[in-house]
């Protein structure tokens, strides 16, 4: 077993595969939408409450709310995807949309409710001090003939036999590495972490599918790891039982999944659960189509043939005006955010790297009207960003915590020069302004590159509004560059790994090499980049501890841009880490998010809605981060 | 060289042309970066592991561990005894999605090919007939916009005519529906128009000219003048000859029937078909079913040339192989 928080001694540093690839967004609402693939519900493993109630919309079921009378059953629920799905054998799944399509038929531990609370599907977690959990696994949970009651031996084998086995290789090897697992009744099992922590279940690690032990246990004795890959009943997911809202029928591979209603579900019989559980589903099936093309996806959408799919921006206002169409606007964590080049391929506009002051960042951030960017651009379907949270989070420290960069009178041309010239001032070179004009030591005006992904059409608009507030309030010369995400990611965001890691004279400890923090800022890609647009991060509402991988210290796993924090942002992490109770976790975390403001570490800018059209006759949609977590509790009007 | 000994050749020719392909093909994946190699590596990075140890491990699970002659052999070997392996982006045997996706690409390859190998030739020879007159115009531009308008953008634009405007069509593709039934024929009808409009022009074309030079040639005069009917005249003194140049094309047409696919329009329809299969399993670098839906083509394609020229002989029998 590879136990990574043993290796580096040191608890907080490994990420998820599910962590990881949720990280990083493709710049642009319109990827945002396309990556949705319409499906209509949010990928639980990105997403995060907003801590409203979730009722405020037409389409929102209140699930606090007493029901006289069950709905009908009516109808099948219909969605498209942009994509096909690679494997829908939950043990190896790493996709969202995979994701969706297997958990129409199969639930997952737990969810979060709209109110962001816990909300026990498979089964309930409690910890006294965040080290050791107790997980009781809810009773009358079955799986098909011939695989018996799901017990707490289904997890706990599945943990210890596969995820924290050397040769399974599953989805979950991370997750569990390093954590202790044992059985304590037949429904209970208790799991030891190395480190406490308080947001272990906010940070979808612990969430596991159930699976038959006598359907792996062959596979295990073999440690036949193309077996269980290739299983036929893992892949059609034939042993779900009652443990799934709908039971697959097919799954034509490019073509999408069809489910009929599971007549057991088992939360027809929890008694804590909302009143509408009792009932559900309410679909007599559904269905998830794979459809490429986007319009043709909208286009089933307008006709009904689809009962939600996702909305680009730019198309926003037109399907808001349709009567069979009702839009929802989803509040997303990724950012939309300015990356600035601190590695010295960055600032090619004369010699020393600008970039590395904070005044110079915070400069730029007071060069840039979020407001108009917003209006203009975004169409009003966005919200600024200050710091590394949503304004949605707890975790959010409040506008009046934070030097709100982009508005007001922290706008304007005059408040983003005195901030520049601070950082002129502290530079060892000649750089000055010559008027309006800022120049290098040469005498001529700054030139700066800033790349967006080609084809997108909001990101390149961002980039040449951002160009001209530059131009206006800085003197800065931006040329707007467009170019493949791939490429971008390939030769200019990540680097090669060097054999051996690279000491920085002015940085303690060695460095943890990754293609996306390769060592000192004199390590870097091959290609030379002063600013892009290409991703937004993930800024991690529900647990964010997991965004110190982006901030833990100059040498942390995701530093592309080569930013050295100013504060003492280990220690503080490690606090953060280390909190025995929600206020001291809340305090330390509230003021890493305000360093982060101060330090724009990159030029935060703004938080883009996700767009979804619905069926208008379709009861449940909300506008909420955790919209899709009572699926099972949708249903159409009468 | 009598015909017997020219097949035996060309079907020589024909292994040796399908190794050479399967051999590019091969050599070209296995140098090409594999991302699912970098994934690991960045992954391992991330989680505080050793990347060089993790694309070992990679390596290793999908058998990239082995010397390379020694994996084009097991290749070879796999593909001479059709066991094409698994396919890792579908998750499921190569042979299984190959089959799964020529039955949908037939469904409409099928009508497409018929109808263009019949409306071609037949509108040229129309156009002909009716030479510089207000319908040979007609027919002309009729084939020439089916040919200029791209595939994709047609479909788009009838879909939203007759898909989501007037909803005579559904948008989108079910797969659930039966062959022969009428469900399928209106999920069909606009990806066949789209292709038999994109694909007669050429053909429509090369017939018109063709027909043009025999419709006043000495014996359509005698056949007039012995009281043939114009339809026969047409059809049988006109046509035949004329099929003859257009034989290349019509026979290729042909031999393309199941998997004339085309990725835009099964992208546009969302017919889970070869065409997107391909595309998909080359983006994905899905050795596996890269190679086996490669083998497909360069095997008709093989196939297909030899065909071609066997039936030269059939339909101009003043062709033969002695000079060869």
């Amino acid at each position: 077993m590879r136990d990574v928080h043993n290796r580096d001694g040191d608890g907080h540093k490994g990420l998820s595969r599910r962590q990881w690839l949720g990280m990083l967004g493709v710049s642009g609402a319109a990827g945002l939408a396309g990556c949705l693939g319409g499906d209509g519900e949010g990928d639980a493993t990105t997403t995060g409450g907003d801590g409203d109630d979730g009722t405020t919309e037409d389409q929102g079921i209140d699930q606090d709310e007493e029901v006289e009378e069950l709905p009908e059953v009516s109808g099948t629920y219909d969605t498209v995807t942009s994509a096909s799905f690679e494997t829908l054998n939950p043990l190896y799944n790493t996709e969202s949309g995979a994701g969706t399509a297997i958990g129409r038929a199969l639930d997952m531990g737990y969810t979060f409710d709209s109110n962001n609370e816990y909300f026990p599907l498979l089964y309930d977690m409690e910890s006294e001090n965040g080290k050791v959990w107790t997980f009781t696994v809810r009773e009358g949970l079955e799986f098909s003939d011939p695989y018996g009651e799901v017990t707490a031996d289904s997890f706990v084998y599945q943990i210890q036999e596969l995820h924290q086995s050397d040769w399974a290789n599953t989805a979950d090897t991370q997750p569990w590495a390093g954590v202790t697992v044992e059985k304590t009744g037949d429904y209970e099992f208790t799991a030891e972490l190395q480190s406490a922590s308080l947001l272990w279940p906010e940070s979808y690690d612990p969430l596991l599918y159930p699976i038959p032990k006598d359907l792996v246990q062959p596979y295990v004795e073999e440690e036949d790891v193309e077996g269980l890959q290739q299983d036929e009943e893992l892949l059609n997911l034939e042993f779900t039982g009652n443990l799934g809202a709908f039971v697959l029928d097919e799954w034509e591979r490019s073509a999408g999944t069809t489910y009929s209603r599971n007549e057991n579900y088992y939360m027809q019989d929890v008694e804590d659960a909302p009143d509408l559980f009792e009932g559900a589903p309410y679909f007599e099936g559904a269905s998830i189509s794979v459809v490429e093309e986007q319009s043709s996806r909208l286009g089933a959408l307008e006709t009904g043939e689809a009962d939600a799919a996702g909305i680009p921006p730019e198309r926003f206002q037109e399907f808001q005006e349709k009567d069979s169409v009702s839009v929802n606007k989803v509040p997303q964590p990724y950012n939309q955010i300015i990356s600035v080049n601190m590695r010295d391929n960055g600032w090619n506009a004369g010699p020393g790297n600008l970039f590395t002051y904070k005044e110079f960042r915070q400069g730029m951030a007071c060069a840039i009207s979020k407001e108009d960017l917003i209006e203009g651009v975004y169409r009003g379907l966005a919200d600024t960003h200050y710091t590394w949270q949503p304004r949605f989070s707890r975790f959010y420290p409040g506008d009046d915590s934070l030097e709100t960069y982009g508005v007001g009178d922290l706008y304007g041309s005059e408040v983003a020069r005195s901030r520049v010239q601070e950082a002129l001032d502290a530079s060892e070179y000649d750089y000055r302004f010559d008027g309006d004009t800022l120049v290098n030591p040469s005498g001529d005006q700054v030139t700066l590159d800033i790349y967006h992904s080609a084809g997108q059409e909001t990101s390149r608009l961002t980039c040449e509004f951002i160009a001209q507030e530059l131009g206006d309030n800085l003197g800065i010369d931006v040329q707007v560059e467009a170019i493949d995400g791939v490429k971008f990611s390939n030769e200019y965001w990540s680097a090669e790994v060097p054999d051996e890691p690279v000491e920085a004279e002015d940085v303690d400890g060695e460095w943890a090499v990754a293609p996306s923090n390769p060592g000192p800022r004199s390590v870097h890609a091959e290609e030379d980049w002063d600013m892009s647009m290409v991703f937004g991060l993930n800024t991690y509402p529900l647990n964010p501890l997991t965004a110190s991988v982006f901030f833990d210290g100059p040498d942390t796993f995701y530093n592309p841009v080569g930013y050295y924090p100013e504060f003492d942002a280990e220690a503080l992490w490690q606090e953060a880490r280390e909190a025995t109770s929600q206020d001291a976790l809340q305090e330390v975390l509230n003021e890493i998010f305000v360093e982060l403001n101060r330090e724009q570490p990159y030029i935060m800018m703004l938080f883009s809605d996700d767009l979804v059209g619905y069926n208008p006759d379709l009861l449940g949609p909300i506008e909420n981060f955790q919209n899709g977590w009572d699926l099972p509790t949708w249903h159409f009007e009468e | 060289m009598g015909l017997s000994r020219y097949i035996a050749m060309r079907v020589v020719w024909a292994v040796v042309v399908s190794l050479v392909i399967a051999t590019v093909t091969f050599l070209l994946l296995s140098f090409a970066p594999n991302p699912a190699i970098q994934e690991a590596a960045t992954q391992a990075a991330l989680e505080g592991g050793d990347p060089a140890e993790a694309k070992e491990r990679v390596k290793e699970l999908r058998g990239l561990d082995e010397p390379l002659h020694v994996r084009y052999v097991d290749f070879l070997r796999n593909v001479y005894t059709f066991n094409l392996g698994w396919s890792d982006m579908r998750s499921q045997p190569v042979t299984e999605a190959l089959t799964e996706a020529l039955f949908y690409t037939a469904q409409y390859s099928i009508p497409w090919t018929v109808l263009t190998m019949i409306l071609g030739p037949l509108v040229g020879l129309y156009s002909a007939a009716n030479m510089y007159s207000w319908r040979d115009h007609a027919a002309t531009g009729f084939a020439f916009i089916g040919y200029a308008l791209p595939n994709f953008f047609f479909a788009i634009i009838l879909l939203l005519l007759f898909g989501v405007w007037l909803e005579w069509i559904p948008v989108i593709y079910n797969t659930d529906v039966g062959v022969f039934t009428w469900a399928n024929v209106k999920q069909l009808i606009l990806p066949v128009f789209v292709l038999v409009t994109g694909g007669i022009a050429g053909t429509m074309r090369v017939s018109r000219n063709e027909s043009a030079e025999y419709l006043n040639a000495d014996f359509m005069k005698t056949a007039k003048a012995k009281g043939v009917s114009p339809a026969r005249a047409y059809l049988y003194h006109v046509m035949r000859p004329t099929l003859v140049p257009l034989s290349t094309t019509l026979v290729g047409q042909l031999l393309a029937i199941f998997i004339g696919s085309s990725l835009l329009v099964e992208v546009v329809f969302g017919i889970p078909g070869l065409g997107r299969l391909t595309y998909q399993a080359v983006v994905a670098q899905d050795t596996n079913l890269v190679l086996g839906s490669t083998m497909i083509f360069t095997f008709i394609a093989v196939v297909g040339n030899l065909l071609e020229d066997l039936v030269f002989t059939v339909l101009d029998p003043r062709i033969n192989f002695d000079d060869r």
